[in-house]
């Protein structure tokens, strides 16, 4: 699909984004995103790697058609991102999943409201449930279930709508030390079967590596970005490999130390 | 931690204290009654468990205890349906539309702290000293909270859990369903639970002040006749109900919020 | 910008809103006769009787609008008083020891789901129809929530709390009160909140019943001699006290009890 937004490869392309908020004593503007400029190309596992709190939220929000910019588009294969869509799924840092359904009903909660029959609605979530290694506890209530086994589950619901794109909000930021190594690991054995587009935030150095095909260093408050890095190790990959070890200390050099 | 053998002692101490505090508050209470002066105003314990074991057997005024139990139930149970049904839909049309909140809060917010109670003047002005006027108040004294917990349920939505159901594809009329309504109903349920017991409580109230029958009337006619014996067996009658009011409302609440057990996340 | 002119637009809503109540009220009233006088005055009518009683009028009910408030304030202040300094320590001491507990629960669970009207005909014909049955009645209502809460606020003391006070050394008495009560404080003053809105409540219904003075008194007076018009001013006044009183309560524990909910 040739488009305005340029290389036929792109999913999304993302230019000149800035967005400001009004300051808390409601005087002033805080500008929180710089003239954000990336395109995200198709099966690419993209991360948005950078310290602090500011503005990367926001900016995966923009993407996913939450918030709209102050300045700059979103362009989602040839169209302009202006609300949510199920083409770009998101999970979620605190997961988001509906208390009140079970694994099977959050699921297939997207399939349902977009109308599909009860079997092949179901189809898709056993699916699903499958990929994230869930199989059996179609049943449970999040509230039943770990920290880890609930973003499993906002990884399936995120995939419940075959989206082209996956938005990623540190969704390992609350698990423990030891969950928190499965879970990646686990997410690159799904991803590996099921490629999509992936925009993955995250404030962790070595989950960024990890994961990444690009990795794309942010500055702190405003966010802009400082460097992009293309990392091609070969999957799966160690923590404790020297080109590793190498790029972790480059970025980290690299990184914006004030918070 | 505790070992096996000292929790079930403690479990069973609990049950033996329960009853020494029964047995000795009765005693107490049949003792003193029985043999000092306070037996004029205060009739003994056991008299008031046979009088209310045959109550259920030998009428009061018109009716036998079960009946005039069920005409106040009665009463409780239509104006409380309609309370449930008019507080969910007020309370969610102000959470979820601004407009229709700027219009009724004002209003609903100057009724609001009115006690049921202080409307019964009025409406036996307005509906006569039958059922309808009693209906109106107990309604009046159910539909407040409902209104208020739904409305803060509404309220209170996770706005994230919003945007998850916009990103999954669901209209707006669907996020309303699917995701407004589900979240809401635990704050719906405790608005019920207190309903209902304020209903009752508006129950007795309102028979009290202008009845024939039920509850409330079975008291005041004990203390119109000066039959302290009446007032108490009323009383142990409106306990044990409003206690099971409110102990089937949150058995029915945990049936239905099962995913509500632990703070779900 | 576009927030603040939306929240203009709601409060200009609102007071339409307001206006439209009064004006249709007034409309169907004096305006139209649509309803009977006898069935709902006029709120001009109402405006009117409000001015009377408030400036010294003692017709019909036998005195002024501020004597109504100032014997229900002297029964509802009484009652509540006693109730919350019986209930807020019994709250208390039944949550911190488990002996006292296991004795008065049981005994507190039955007196429980009684409301506190149900208690008016044996107050009246234990203490006459007088000032204390009805402190008696209030009593009651305030005595329940301000139990229910002090027991419930105690025990939501945290264990890792008081693991940390006794490896400081602390007495169980220092425990209780450097731990435990300032971790109930908020809780206990919910239930004094809620207990001055039973009493409230159940200060109404004392008065419909038994009274000579007071603001239940006068709207029960009022019905007899069908004067509409007072029964409303009493029971507007006794939503604006009743809100008041639970206004400045929550003022107080916004001022005064930090952290917590």
């Amino acid at each position: 699909m040739e488009s305005a937004a340029g290389n036929i490869a792109d999913v999304l392309k993302c230019s000149h984004i800035s967005k400001e908020f009004d300051s808390f004593d409601g005087t002033g503007k805080n500008l929180v995103l710089e003239d954000i400029d990336f395109s995200v190309k198709d099966n690419e596992f993209l991360v948005l790697f950078g310290p602090g709190q500011c503005g990367k939220t926001t900016l995966l929000n923009i993407l996913a058609g939450l918030e709209s910019p102050t300045k700059g588009e979103v362009v989602d294969h040839g169209k302009k991102v202006t609300a949510p869509a199920p083409e770009r799924g998101v999970v979620y840092q605190k997961t988001a999943l509906f208390p009140w359904l079970t694994v099977m009903g959050n699921v297939e909660f997207g399939p349902k409201v977009r109308g599909f029959k009860k079997e092949e609605r179901k189809k898709i979530a056993d699916h699903y449930i499958d990929l994230v290694g869930l199989k059996g506890f179609e049943k449970s209530y999040p509230s039943q279930l770990s920290g880890g086994m609930r973003q499993r589950v906002g990884i399936a619901r995120a995939y419940s709508n075959n989206p082209s794109l996956m938005l990623m909000d540190e969704p390992f930021g609350h698990l423990d030390a030891q969950t928190r190594y499965m879970m990646e690991e686990e997410l690159q054995r799904i991803w590996q079967k099921e490629k999509r587009a992936v925009v993955f935030v995250t404030n962790n150095i070595e989950e960024a590596l990890f994961l990444a095909d690009r990795i794309i260093l942010m500055t702190n408050c405003p966010s802009k970005i400082k460097k992009e890095y293309i990392i091609d190790l070969p999957h799966p990959r160690s923590y404790v490999d020297p080109e590793f070890l190498r790029l972790r200390r480059e970025i980290t050099e690299n990184m914006d130390k004030s918070m | 931690m505790e070992s096996k053998t000292s929790r079930f002692m403690r479990k069973n101490m609990a049950a033996f204290m329960t009853i020494v505090a029964f047995m000795s508050l009765l005693l107490v209470w049949e003792l003193v009654a029985r043999f000092t002066n306070a037996g004029m105003f205060l009739p003994p314990a056991s008299e008031i468990i046979s009088k209310f074991v045959e109550s259920f057997t030998v009428p009061i005024g018109k009716h036998r205890m079960l009946v005039h139990i069920g005409v106040s139930l009665y009463r409780v149970g239509v104006a409380f349906i309609f309370a449930t049904i008019a507080g969910i839909f007020l309370g969610v049309s102000m959470g979820y539309s601004k407009t229709v909140e700027a219009i009724i809060k004002p209003i609903f917010e100057f009724i609001r702290p009115i006690p049921p109670l202080a409307w019964i003047p009025m409406s036996i002005l307005w509906f006569g000293l039958g059922d309808q006027s009693k209906f109106f108040i107990i309604f009046l004294g159910c539909f407040c909270f409902i209104t208020v917990n739904t409305y803060d349920g509404t309220k209170n939505v996770d706005h994230v859990l919003l945007g998850a159901a916009r990103m999954l594809g669901a209209s707006e009329r669907q996020v309303f369903f699917r995701v407004v309504l589900p979240s809401s109903i635990p704050y719906i349920f405790a608005g019920l639970q207190i309903a209902i017991t304020a209903g009752w409580s508006a129950v007795v109230g309102a028979e009290m002040v202008r009845s024939d029958e039920g509850v409330g009337w079975l008291i005041v006619m004990g203390m119109t006749n000066g039959n302290t014996v009446q007032i108490m067996v009323g009383m142990l009658a409106i306990g044990i109900v409003g206690y099971i009011l409110a102990t089937a409302m949150a058995k029915l609440e945990g049936r239905l919020c099962i995913w509500n057990q632990q703070q779900g996340i | 910008m576009k927030n603040k002119t939306a929240k203009y637009k709601y409060r200009i809503l609102s007071v339409c809103s307001v206006i439209a109540v009064l004006f249709i009220w007034e409309l169907v009233t004096d305006i139209l006769h649509l309803i009977s006088p006898m069935m709902l005055p006029s709120p001009a009518k109402v405006l009117n009787t409000l001015i009377y009683k408030l400036t010294g009028g003692v017709n019909p009910d036998g005195a002024t609008l501020l004597q109504h408030i100032a014997a229900s304030m002297k029964i509802a202040l009484g009652g509540y008083t006693v109730g919350v300094l019986v209930g807020v320590p019994l709250g208390i001491a039944m949550a911190w020891n488990r002996k006292f507990e296991m004795f008065a629960k049981p005994l507190f669970d039955v007196i429980r789901p009684i409301p506190a009207l149900a208690w008016i005909p044996l107050m009246i014909l234990w203490l006459g129809i007088g000032y204390w049955s009805k402190v008696g009645i209030i009593f009651f209502a305030a005595f329940i929530s301000a139990t229910i809460n002090s027991y419930a606020g105690i025990k939501r003391t945290s264990q890792v709390h008081l693991w940390v006070a006794s490896t400081f050394g602390a007495s169980k008495r220092q425990m209780l009160f450097k731990v435990a009560i300032p971790t109930a404080l908020p809780m206990i003053f919910t239930g004094l909140r809620l207990a001055l809105g039973s009493s409230w409540v159940a200060l109404v219904a004392a008065e419909l019943l038994a009274a000579t003075r007071g603001l239940g008194y006068m709207i029960q007076v009022a019905r007899m001699l069908g004067r509409p018009d007072v029964i409303i001013v009493g029971m507007i006044t006794i939503g604006v006290i009743g809100y008041l009183l639970s206004t400045v309560l929550e003022k107080l524990q916004n001022k005064y009890v930090k952290g917590g909910k």
